[in-house]
């Protein structure tokens, strides 16, 4: 009864790197779907443990953003995301403070963009990724992703600059649909699949 | 709004926060699902849900929140109530007797391991004010191959919930009688971290039939503190004494739910509760495991109580200070088989009284069968 090597690496991976997962597949696409992600990420890992690099973040997190692509639609994904920030973005009524609401705008500001820019910022601005860590995982280069950071940077300043203050506040569950009727967002189009692929 | 991805990472919702502890139950469930999600049912790309049959103890995917959900019976009555009342026997006596039935039982293995359980669950529902409490009930039944490379098999059905008591269906009918109902799973006793809303129907599900992958040694089936395969469940040793060191091999100084550190002793109780309860050893090692439990000071005996399912037997249990509360793991035994009938995980003292009612059984698991058998499912 001993634990072999590989399970010992496979552990101390599934111990760094689950939560980084999970959130991951949180903030792309909902609570809903978290949990199978994780499951199926892991699984994945554990089958092709010999291809694991290390450090195994970035490869994990392109294994979970495989599984996400090809097990939810992108109509599916957008529906349970928006469902997501209505939960984050939810709160009573009333004076908060100035921070908080500047984070909340930025949240509301983020959802209104496309999925290939939400998932580029998320992966910088959450998961701490470094740009070249963050281009392994969406399958880029490096200087492509810098490039495209740059201009999701830019539509999230744009969006939170121009997005209303506090309409919508304490409402969960918006469609994006309702959000993209807002005066001032960004429409809600439909590239997200492309600009995913 | 000067630098928007500072802003951005400050609004990371605290819930997404990488550093945040996964709860151990759902580590133990998520990595022995991985290693033993086979190459043909992995990475396909479909919605998938195979819970390998490790996993039965915990029922299910609301495994994650065993521990703060519980069954329903308070602490000591079952539905038909107890039988017996009387003195209670101390724990080491009915330990012991379980120990002499097991060690006199057949020591035949055959080709499946069949096992039939029933697990519930509880939960709090409804909106704040009316809340009130709902059991959920799930049936598992598997055949674990005792010779590597035979496959694997197992069935499961839904079976339902329904509100706990009579108060409780009184204020389900005040909700209007809903037929499903939404519950957020905390991760761990205690924890803030709620885990992803779960949508219970009232009414039973299909039959989901999972044929799993073939059994290699190698694949971990079960779980002893760790992930062992049926060949070193079969190998482990007879002897109280060193059965307890093999098993104590694996503490990490951490209880097997989380929720903070738990004593070796508590560690123990539950790894040595899981073997009796699910596990194919060998009657030999059975007993050893009821004998070694007898040797433990903080394992107190409860009396005879009846199951979930009604029938008596004598109950034993350890009581674990968690965030929550203090949880009373409690096992029943039929002392004439040296079998396990049920383990129940009850809320003795809930805090904040967020809990539920004191006494509570968050969760249970009866075992309806464990028996070896040559023949697969029909």
């Amino acid at each position: 009864m001993r634990v072999t090597p590989d399970e010992k690496r496979f552990t101390a991976i599934y111990d760094a790197c689950r939560q980084h997962v999970w959130a991951y597949a949180v903030s792309r696409a909902g609570r809903q779907v978290a949990d199978e992600v994780v499951s199926e990420t892991f699984a994945v890992a554990w089958r092709r443990l010999a291809d694991v690099p290390d450090p195994a973040l970035p490869w994990l997190l392109g294994v979970a953003r495989n599984v996400l692509r090809d097990s939810h639609r992108a109509d599916v994904r957008r529906e349970s995301f928006a469902y997501e920030v209505g939960r984050w973005t939810a709160r009573p009524a009333g004076d908060i403070a100035e921070d908080v609401a500047e984070r909340l705008a930025v949240l509301r500001a983020m959802a209104t963009l496309p999925e290939g820019d939400r998932e580029i910022l998320i992966l910088v601005a959450w998961h701490g990724l470094a740009p070249r860590d963050a281009a392994k995982v969406v399958g880029c280069s490096p200087a492509a992703l810098r490039v495209r950071l740059h201009r999701a940077r830019r539509r999230l300043l744009r969006a939170a600059d121009t997005a209303p203050g506090e309409t919508g506040q304490g409402e969960t569950g918006q469609r994006e649909k309702q959000q993209g009727a807002r005066p001032g967002t960004r429409p809600q189009v439909g590239i997200i699949g492309e600009e995913m692929s | 709004m000067n630098d928007v991805l500072r802003t951005l990472s400050e609004a990371r919702p605290d819930e997404l926060n990488p550093d945040a502890p996964v709860g151990h139950d759902v580590r133990r469930m998520e990595l022995a699902r991985a290693m033993t999600a086979g190459d043909d049912t992995a990475a396909r790309g479909k919605r998938r849900r195979v819970r390998p049959v490790w996993a039965l103890g915990l029922a299910g995917a609301v495994a994650a929140g065993a521990l703060v959900a519980v069954t329903v019976i308070p602490a000591g009555t079952g539905p038909a109530g107890d039988p017996g009342g009387g003195q209670a026997v101390d724990a080491k006596t009915v330990l012991l007797a379980a120990a002499e039935r097991a060690d006199g039982q057949p020591d035949t293995v055959r080709a499946y391991w069949y096992r039939v359980l029933v697990a519930s669950h509880t939960h709090t529902v409804g909106s704040a004010g009316a809340r009130y409490t709902i059991v959920t009930r799930e049936r598992e039944e598997s055949w674990m191959p005792s010779e590597p490379g035979v496959k694997a098999w197992s069935r499961h059905r839904y079976l339902g919930a329904k509100p706990a008591t009579e108060a409780d269906a009184e204020a389900w009918r005040r909700a209007g009688s809903p037929r499903r109902f939404e519950v957020a799973l905390p991760i761990a006793p205690g924890s803030k971290i709620a885990k992803p809303r779960t949508v219970f129907e009232a009414g039973a599900g299909p039959v989901r039939s999972v044929r799993g992958t073939p059994m290699v040694d190698g694949n971990k089936i079960y779980w002893i503190g760790h992930n062992v395969t049926m060949r070193e469940v079969q190998s482990l040793p007879a002897d109280p004494e060193r059965l307890k060191a093999e098993l104590m091999r694996w503490y990490d100084g951490r209880g097997t739910e989380g929720g903070g550190p738990a004593r070796a002793e508590m560690w123990l109780y539950n790894v040595a509760q899981g073997l009796v309860m699910e596990l194919p050893v060998r009657p030999r090692v059975r007993a050893a495991a009821f004998r070694m439990l007898a040797g433990l000071p903080s394992v107190k005996s409860l009396g005879r109580v009846r199951d979930p399912r009604g029938r008596a037997g004598d109950a034993v249990a350890v009581d674990r200070k968690t965030p929550g509360g203090v949880v009373r793991h409690r096992m029943i035994i039929d002392s004439s088989t040296g079998t396990a009938l049920a383990t129940e995980n009850i809320m003795l003292n809930p805090k904040d009284g967020k809990g539920g009612p004191a006494g509570r059984a968050m969760s249970s698991v009866v075992t309806l069968t464990a028996e070896w058998t040559d023949s697969g499912p029909r």
